[in-house]
């Protein structure tokens, strides 16, 4: 495994962006400043669409706030090219972390709940009666997302903590 | 100031901060005023977007308890970012940015406030003009706090009082 990390940094520091990302002065804070706003979008339309899951703001119609998904798509986006950006700039950084296995696991959880909440929750909601509770299925989905996606923040802020010796 | 910056250094609690290997000082301040930003300027960002028309199918008014979590985000990052302020008061005192990135908090949330004055009256109608111009401004003051909270990491001149 360590092999096949050691691989992967050295093509990544091979790229023209790992060498623009060490090299420019204002790169890197500013691909984190576009990361933390990225972020604001996602929560800001996920985790609260996830809130509205769990039976929060329940005057909210729950298929019309899904029509803000896709600002959280966009922030998701963002963030996956400027965290690119970082693993790129140094690579062993990240693929030596603890903190960067959890996170990146982290959203794999978030995406597998993707899956659920399309594959088995989202046609249900169409039935729903206004203003009901939801089904457990639903609220099962909303706390997996809110409490991965929480996590994730908090594994990306322990970064700094964990990396190898710079 | 740098007597007072080292009365501030010099307490348990932020000496605690910053020389404790334990995840819960430090570390665990940073993720408080990280989730926090997500929560409130994630919930401004919603907010701001429908006043805008975006998914103008959800009724204005209906996200009135939405407020709760901007509010919790808010709070939550006034009192980690006061923590943070103990901890490291030198390097943030110090530096005129950490004075633009609350002036621009205070922009951002001042230029919101007509949308939530109208959640608040249970408005269901379309956001005026103002309001809408306020959800731009927000949304802009947000971007700026954020980049200059960012940039605080890379521009202090010092860190504490003897550093």
């Amino acid at each position: 495994m360590d092999e096949l990390l050691r691989v992967i940094q050295m093509a990544l520091e091979d790229t023209t962006l790992s060498a623009y990302m060490r090299r420019a002065r204002w790169a890197w804070v500013i691909c984190e400043s576009l990361h933390f706003f990225g972020m604001s979008l996602l929560i800001g339309t996920v985790g609260l669409f996830d809130l509205r899951l769990l039976g929060f703001a329940r005057q909210v119609p729950i298929l019309v706030l899904h029509r803000l998904i896709p600002i959280g798509i966009a922030g998701f986006a963002l963030n996956l090219a400027t965290g690119f950006c970082f693993l790129a700039g140094t690579p062993d950084q990240y693929l030596f972390n603890a903190a960067f296995h959890v996170k990146v696991a982290l959203v794999a959880i978030a995406g597998l709940n993707v899956l659920f909440f399309y594959g088995r929750v989202f046609a249900r909601l169409h039935a729903l009666p206004a203003e009901a509770p939801p089904p457990l299925s639903a609220q099962v989905a909303g706390a997996v997302s809110l409490t991965a996606w929480v996590g994730v923040m908090s594994a990306g802020r322990l970064l700094t903590f964990f990396r190898p010796p710079f | 100031m740098d007597p007072l910056f080292r009365a501030i250094e010099e307490t348990a609690f932020s000496v605690w901060l910053r020389d404790s290997p334990s995840l819960l000082a430090l570390p665990f301040v940073l993720i408080l005023h990280t989730v926090g930003l997500a929560f409130l300027v994630g919930t401004s960002v919603a907010l701001a977007s429908r006043t805008l028309g975006v998914a103008a199918a959800i009724p204005l008014g209906s996200l009135a308890r939405y407020r709760q979590v901007l509010w919790a985000g808010f709070w939550l990052n006034a009192a980690s970012g006061v923590a943070l302020l103990v901890a490291y008061p030198t390097k943030a005192l110090t530096n005129p940015l950490f004075f633009w990135k609350l002036a621009l908090i205070v922009a951002a949330l001042a230029a919101l406030a007509p949308v939530l004055r109208s959640l608040a009256r249970g408005n269901e109608r379309d956001g005026s003009p103002w309001c809408k111009l306020g959800a731009v401004v927000s949304l802009l003051c947000w971007a700026a706090s954020i980049t200059a909270g960012r940039f605080l990491a890379y521009t202090y001149t010092r860190l504490t009082v003897d550093f």
